[in-house]
């Protein structure tokens, strides 16, 4: 057998195989080689000239814009919606269950779904353009209540610019049996004026991925991603009296308005009532720093309210469910002759059932500011 | 070689209708059977099979002629028709990536599952089989994907049709559209010997 | 029931820490489809109907809302507490986003057996007769359904 007549068999289907692979990575360089794309940002105000070929939430990310995302871009949650006014093809099936009928019709897309192809035009809020990603480490964690948890960051790398009152975005690495990089929205306790750190009070949600890392995992000196600021609730300038309530985490944003008055001076301004809801006092936190609050300001009152209040609670404060304390104060003790504006933080059903109270008691709908967790 | 004297009109009306490579050799039923629900994206398949079936029959004619042959490596066929097959696969997969997401996404597996198309492999043997020129393979190869796209958009018609009719709970899906390929090929038995193929 | 590429890719997404923490699975290794098809037998042996027991959680997770999170009585008969915390999460089979929305429902007189609802698992009951698998917290049992629904 002649050595040369069995290698040519094998040289010839490397050699076969060989320009194949060659011709598909040509074709892989031509075809998704989208070159430069431009993207017009709400009517021309603002531009990107960016690499096409990848989705738009990367992209936009890559350029520091931080279209919000919880499922970073594996088109699980829907977070990610962004109006394009240029034509980037139909929906796409994976897009369609996330997207009202309204939504499809103004060409509201996914961005992470959305490749970048050509040139595009966006609408997007203009919030965003704030919103910046930062390394937190860990420097204090404390429980406040038996499933609230109060955790301080360090920013290693920029300073935190916020309102009292937003939320931002908190990122947990993959852990235990969670693979990929999961982003949650918690509102920030901490004071702007702390351009260094920022605060969160998170609560244990059953089978929650952020919140099981946070109160199992979590510890002093570990590194999270943090992305904010989000939202748009904050306090309005003016001199009317703020009608405020809030239940379990929903004190995070008033810690930060609160302390953010102290230190600018203006707790004196104008009359603030803090209506904090729970069902037992070990539900409660923050009681004594609320309590120095009410006593060194004569214009901030703090009513917490219990719905259940034990025996051993021995409480002699508010007791009933939150509505019902609010309506009370709202007839009897809260002035009706000065304008009122009401901030509420809490779920749906809670801002609903209030909203509704304060509009019975003459509030204005426009007055009333809220944190809906949703 | 001897290749058969038949020339390039009737061969291509051949493959396409007296010898359809589906209805008549049974040749890339699997993803007739499963894409044919939607005719959207059956089009879209037709459409891809056809593209796929044109350029392999050419490269793979090239390869055995200019290649195989000369070195005596005939025998070497079937792993070298695999090869460029699933490469033209690759290609045209980054292909409707780019121009049709939507296309791509509905075609799911079955965009890379033309590799392993009998009908594919089949046209660039039976091209070796009947010794084609360089011309009569490429239209063979053309004529075969149109046949194959023929079949598969007058299958999901039927099927469309079907669906609404009476049909018995065992024979549901798979079952009704087995019987319908069946009539579909008799039918196409009518053509039977009008063009020769070979 | 065979397992569609729909199933394969929910099977998938009900793995834990996809969606939530623990998953949908609980302990199965079980095709998702063979648990429907067992808990459908469950639910034929026990004379319930799906749609009614889904009816019947949700007018207790509707009437449990006024509760504001806290427990609240319902019908006289039961005792609710709905919670809400903020976002939404997604359904394994990418037909919808739900509120995360979960209400603890046991009858008043039998404090110790809790039956746990969520929007999206009562979703996943009512559009796919997915009770979740065996281990799950926010497993519906077929009978647990039975006594603690009054059905």
């Amino acid at each position: 057998m002649d050595f040369a007549t069995v290698l040519v068999a094998p040289a010839a289907l490397s050699a076969i195989s060989a320009a194949l692979a060659i011709l598909i990575s040509l074709t892989d360089k031509v075809v998704n080689n989208y070159g430069e794309v431009a993207i017009d940002i709400n009517g021309g105000s603002r531009g990107l000239k960016v690499n096409g070929g990848a989705n738009m939430l990367v992209t936009l990310a890559e350029s520091g814009i931080f279209v919000p995302s919880a499922c970073g871009g594996r088109g699980s949650c829907g977070e990610c919606k962004v109006k394009v006014n240029s034509d980037v093809g139909p929906h796409l099936p994976t897009e369609i269950p996330y997207l009202t009928n309204e939504q499809l019709e103004e060409n509201v897309r996914l961005s992470c779904q959305v490749k970048l192809k050509g040139d595009v035009e966006i609408e997007i809020p203009e919030y965003l353009f704030k919103i910046e990603q930062y390394e937190g480490v860990v420097e204090r964690i404390r429980d406040l209540t038996h499933d609230i948890k109060e955790v301080y960051f360090r920013l290693t790398d920029g300073e935190l610019d916020f309102k009292a009152g937003q939320y931002g975005q908190i990122e947990v690495p993959p852990y235990g049996k969670v693979k990929e990089p999961t982003q949650r929205a918690y509102s920030m306790s901490s004071v702007p004026s702390d351009t260094n750190h920022v605060e969160f009070l998170v609560r244990l949600v059953p089978g929650g991925i952020v919140t099981t890392y946070v109160h199992e995992h979590l510890q002093e000196g570990k590194k999270m991603k943090v992305i904010a600021p989000f939202g748009d609730f904050y306090v309005r300038d003016t001199e009317a009296q703020m009608i405020c309530v809030a239940g379990g985490s929903g004190m995070a944003p008033f810690k930060s308005i609160f302390y953010d008055f102290v230190e600018h001076g203006t707790m004196d301004k104008r009359d603030i009532w803090y209506f904090f809801g729970a069902r037992t006092k070990k539900d409660l936190f923050y009681l004594d720093e609320l309590n120095e609050l009410q006593e060194k300001y004569e214009r901030f009152h703090f009513i917490p309210a219990l719905s259940e209040p034990e025996e051993s609670d021995n409480w002699d404060g508010a007791t009933g469910l939150i509505t019902e304390v609010l309506d009370e104060y709202l007839r009897n003790t809260i002035s009706t002759e000065t304008e009122k504006e009401g901030y509420l933080c809490g779920s749906p059903g809670m801002l609903d059932a209030c909203m509704a109270v304060m509009r019975e008691r003459d509030m204005a709908e426009e007055k009333i500011y809220f944190d809906k967790f949703a | 070689m001897n290749p058969p004297d038949i020339s390039l009109i009737p061969l291509l009306f051949a493959s396409i209708f007296t010898s359809n490579i589906l209805l008549a050799n049974f040749l890339g039923m699997c993803s007739f059977f499963s894409i044919s629900k939607d005719m959207t994206s059956s089009n879209g398949l037709g459409m891809a099979v056809t593209f796929v079936l044109f350029i392999t029959s050419g490269m793979n004619w090239v390869v055995y002629h200019m290649v195989l042959v000369p070195l005596g490596l005939e025998y070497l066929r079937y792993i070298i028709f695999i090869i460029v097959i699933a490469s033209i696969v690759q290609i045209t997969e980054m292909v409707i990536d780019r121009v049709s997401p939507k296309l791509y996404i509905t075609l799911g597996i079955f965009l890379p599952l033309i590799t392993v198309n009998c009908a594919i492999l089949g046209v660039s043997l039976f091209l070796e089989i009947r010794e084609y020129t360089f011309t009569q393979s490429m239209v063979y190869g053309l004529g075969s994907g149109l046949g194959w796209w023929l079949a598969i958009m007058l299958l999901s018609a039927i099927r469309k049709k079907v669906e609404k009719g009476p049909v018995p709970a065992p024979l549901k899906g798979p079952g009704i559209t087995a019987i319908t390929i069946g009539f579909m090929a008799m039918a196409f038995i009518g053509f039977g010997g009008m063009l020769p193929v070979q | 029931m065979k397992m569609t590429p729909e199933f394969q890719k929910a099977q998938a997404n009900m793995q834990p820490g996809v969606i939530t923490s623990d998953g949908f699975l609980g302990d199965e290794t079980r095709p998702i489809v063979e648990i429907i098809t067992a808990d459908e037998e469950r639910m034929a042996h026990l004379g319930i109907e799906f749609e009614d027991a889904a009816a019947r959680m949700r007018e207790l997770l509707d009437k449990g809302r006024k509760g504001l999170g806290e427990p609240i009585t319902v019908d006289g008969n039961w005792v609710v507490k709905v919670d809400e915390a903020r976002g939404f999460l997604a359904s394994p089979f990418e037909d919808g986003i739900f509120r995360k929305v979960n209400a603890v429902v046991r009858k008043k007189q039998a404090p110790d057996e809790q039956l746990l609802v969520s929007e999206l698992s009562l979703h996943l009951f009512e559009k796919y007769h997915f009770c979740q698998g065996k281990g799950s917290p926010f497993r519906l049992e077929p009978e647990k359904l039975k006594r603690v629904l009054d059905l």
